[in-house]
């Protein structure tokens, strides 16, 4: 079971990529009120490769099961694209694409 | 399967620490500017993160829904064409006020969308902005806005 749907498609040398990422996305105001404790994702990496391709320290205000879009150049079709997220409790996810 | 990732990524941000200087880093910007993300205000974000900056009004674009029905996840793009070092996301409706801060790479292009939670705007009195700083790599800051209406709010949960 993924935690991530990724597609990641490179056109004319430039890759666009789509991501949903499975998570509350609990902000203060929330978590206070269902008496827990606020999580969310605190930052987003993709590499190809180990070369860092997007990089995104973010709020809670990215909405609940955040979908994102990002664009980069200098992969091709085959290369495999992988994206992190770390959330406020330390809990890390990582996957994997090839780029078609 | 999470604790082995998290463990793998630890070690991976280790061992990339060290790593030469002129290669591109990943930055936390929640650990390198800690301020930015409780300041309440536009201003005091874009303060606490570049300083007394005075940003000029061109380059940078902010795409969003003139009228959001759902602040639950509205959608939002910034787009900037100039060679950017950071490039920043605000807006004025929630309690506080940064969004996203990016770390651009050599090769990145500046077309980022996201879904965003923002609270309905007549708590603002109608005044819902949207604000985008590119941090450039000629050492200026460039800002774009754009003004939009959140029907209901989507931080209440």
């Amino acid at each position: 079971m993924g935690n991530m749907k990724i597609k990641a498609k490179e056109k004319n040398g430039v890759v666009g990529v789509k991501v949903l990422i499975k998570h509350d996305m609990l902000t203060y105001d929330q978590a206070k009120k269902k008496g827990v404790d606020a999580n969310f994702i605190t930052h987003i990496t993709a590499k190809v490769g180990d070369k860092i391709v997007y990089d995104a320290s973010t709020s809670q205000f990215l909405s609940k099961n955040p979908m994102l879009k990002f664009k980069f150049k200098g992969a091709k079709k085959g290369d495999e694209l992988t994206i992190s997220w770390v959330d406020l409790s330390g809990k890390s996810v990582t996957e994997s694409k090839k780029i078609k | 399967m999470n604790r082995r990732n998290f463990m793998g990524f630890g070690v991976l941000a280790m061992a990339t620490l060290p790593a030469v200087l002129s290669a591109f880093e990943s930055i936390d910007f929640r650990k390198t500017k800690p301020d930015v993300w409780k300041a309440k205000t536009v201003d005091d974000a874009i303060k606490a993160l570049y300083g007394d900056i005075k940003p000029e009004e061109k380059g940078v674009k902010v795409k969003a829904p003139k009228v959001a029905s759902n602040g639950g996840a509205v959608p939002v793009t910034v787009k900037s064409d100039i060679p950017a070092k950071t490039v920043a996301f605000f807006q004025n409706m929630d309690p506080e006020s940064a969004v996203v801060v990016w770390n651009i790479p050599e090769d990145a292009v500046i077309d980022y969308f996201m879904k965003i939670k923002l609270k309905a705007t007549d708590e603002n009195g109608g005044n819902g902005e949207l604000t985008a700083i590119v941090e450039g790599k000629d050492g200026k800051f460039y800002i774009g806005k754009t003004k939009l209406q959140v029907a209901k709010g989507g931080c209440e949960g």
